[in-house]
């Protein structure tokens, strides 16, 4: 089903939130569509966890539109669980073991899909289910949080910083039970995070919240597929490279750093043509690396270029 | 009405498993119970200590039954109403500092069904810990005491009926100002900051009432924490108290009465439209 075609999940525009005098959000539009996982990056207070509160209506804003399934954010209520937030401390009980807590959640799920074992098993609780919350490593706080939220049959779901306090293994299952749920189930997913390696591992669509505006917001395809690559170049003779490519449009010298590396950006050109025409030109290539684009690379870009 | 029975099934989801559900039903009635064991412990040292000296105390008319229940009934609500104030003051900010609010606004529950649950709830725990209370009361001073009429040189000056239908006014009147301290507390709940904030608030702003209430004279007839049983007791149980016992033939100014009887409630509606007002428009 192509992008433009799927209903429209989690709809934000011209939303502006003040903090007295401070304004974090100025002007957000954001557009997430049915089926699709959604990562929203940003500097530290950049205005993340207001927008996740302000879409999910646990706090007023100053004026703009949210509508989340068709409801107001303080009628998320009427959705009746198919909407669900995952916040970056667990929500839960402290005194209540997490079996407790998981029917205590499970009393808010109309249609309760799974039930509590099957989550705990998801989430690799289940030896922990009489454990109180208090007790638990932070880790498994946020599993048995993760888990109380996949109750019930939830459409769209908003994790804010999911990733945090979970080992490697707890970071694989969360990534594996968030990619399973979207293609068996087509559960539409909203990440905040700042752990940029796994939400480019897993989203499909990225936006970038800086400044209190999206700076950038597409899918993760597009945002990375452009005519324009980045190489990184070592020869035995860097002046002659220089004099090489200064006639030549296509290349461009980005920089060069303390280890005698060029940093070339290539435009319609391939490295293997780079290669071609240094070999050609009696250069001898030591080495010659393409430097792929990461959602890391274009995030500090976006930033940094910005902020200066 | 918006999840009104899920909220009002999660709450007491909770409060089943926590000790403080436990501690706001059975606490007034384990205090009761230790002041009991106290006085009938004094007593017996009194007592012997009479019996070894050959003199006699006022045994006969302070062993009437009647007086301990009134006074186990005064001890009871005077703990009841303490514990409401700070149980409700706890149950909102508790909720919004573990994050657990966020859980119950987003998936099934309105802001003002989770106010209003959670005021039936309270309301419903407070029933509860009432009822143990009175029959605790009523079963255990008639254990350790007798109940009777209060009778002085074989006359009698109050009869079982006239003390019953005096200690029933009296306990209606003890119990009107609760359901508006419990407003009072998930008011202080709805505004308050942090679980601390609010519980510290609740408490030390219901025992400054208190202590300012004797200085308020007839205005103090107009805030309903006058008619509660308290640390510094006003209410007409404490009155009771006496009457029954035979020091005192003072019935409650009918002024008074009418007082109690319909301040507390448009001031825990105050309370409670006030709550609903602030939950609606603040951050969770």
């Amino acid at each position: 089903m192509s992008n433009t075609s799927r209903a429209i999940s989690l709809s934000v525009s011209k939303l502006t939130k003040s903090y007295g005098d401070f304004e974090v959000i100025k002007d957000l539009d954001l557009e997430i569509r049915q089926g699709t996982i959604h990562g929203l990056v940003g500097l530290n207070g950049s205005g993340k966890t207001t927008t996740l509160e302000c879409i999910l209506g646990l706090q007023l804003y100053n004026s703009g539109n949210i509508s989340v399934l068709d409801k107001h954010p303080t009628h998320l209520y009427e959705a009746a669980g198919k909407i669900v937030g995952i916040f970056d401390t667990p929500s839960l009980h402290p005194n209540l073991t997490v079996r407790q807590c998981l029917e205590h959640a499970r009393l808010l799920c109309p249609e309760a899909a799974r039930t509590p074992e099957k989550v705990e098993h998801l989430l690799g609780i289940e030896k922990f289910q009489n454990f109180k919350i208090k007790h638990l490593s932070l880790g498994n706080k946020r599993r048995a949080s993760i888990a109380q939220g996949l109750l019930g049959q939830p459409e769209l779901v908003l994790l804010d910083e999911p990733f945090n306090g979970l080992d490697a293994e707890g970071v694989d299952d969360v990534l594996n039970l968030i990619k399973t749920l979207n293609q068996r189930e087509g559960t539409t997913f909203l990440l905040s995070s700042h752990q940029l390696p796994y939400l480019e591992q897993i989203c499909s669509h990225i936006a970038i919240l800086h400044q209190g505006r999206i700076a950038v917001s597409d899918e993760i395809d597009t945002l990375f597929s452009h005519d324009r690559i980045h190489v990184r170049l070592r020869c035995n003779n860097e002046g002659d490279v220089r004099e090489l490519i200064a006639g030549v449009q296509a290349i461009e010298i980005e920089a060069n750093d303390d280890e005698s590396y060029l940093h070339l950006a290539l435009e319609n050109m391939g490295s293997a043509d780079l290669n071609r025409m240094l070999v050609e030109a009696g250069i001898a290539v030591t080495e010659l690396v393409i430097k792929r684009d990461s959602l890391g690379s274009l995030f500090r870009e976006i930033t940094s270029g910005q902020q200066s | 009405m918006n999840g009104f029975v899920t909220a009002l099934q999660a709450e007491f989801y909770v409060s089943l498993r926590s000790f403080s559900g436990k501690l706001i039903v059975l606490a007034p009635s384990v205090l009761v119970l230790i002041q009991y064991l106290i006085t009938k412990l004094s007593e017996a040292g009194q007592q012997a200590r009479d019996n070894l000296l050959g003199s006699s105390s006022f045994a006969d008319i302070n062993g009437n039954a009647y007086g301990y229940y009134v006074d186990g009934l005064s001890t009871g609500i005077t703990t009841l109403g303490l514990l409401l104030v700070g149980y409700a003051a706890f149950s909102i900010s508790s909720d919004r500092d573990t994050g657990v609010i966020r859980h119950l606004l987003i998936r099934r529950i309105s802001r003002s069904a989770l106010l209003l649950a959670k005021l039936a709830h309270i309301h419903l725990m407070a029933i509860a810990s009432f009822l143990l209370l009175l029959g605790f009361t009523y079963f255990g001073s008639g254990l350790l005491w007798e109940y009777g009429a209060i009778v002085e040189d074989g006359f009698e000056l109050i009869s079982v009926e006239e003390i019953s239908t005096e200690i029933s006014l009296g306990i209606k009147l003890a119990l009107i100002p609760l359901p508006a301290a419990i407003a009072f507390g998930l008011l202080v709940s709805v505004c308050t900051q942090s679980t601390t904030q609010a519980v510290t608030s609740a408490l030390g702003i219901t025992i400054l009432l208190d202590v300012f209430k004797a200085m308020l004279g007839d205005y103090a007839y107009y805030l309903y924490a006058t008619f509660q049983p308290s640390l510094l007791d006003q209410s007409y149980l404490q009155d009771v108290s006496r009457i029954v016992r035979g020091f005192s033939d003072v019935l409650i100014d009918d002024r008074v009465q009418q007082l109690n009887l319909w301040v507390p409630v448009p001031e825990m509606l105050a309370f409670v439209l006030a709550g609903l007002y602030i939950i609606q428009r603040r951050k969770l």
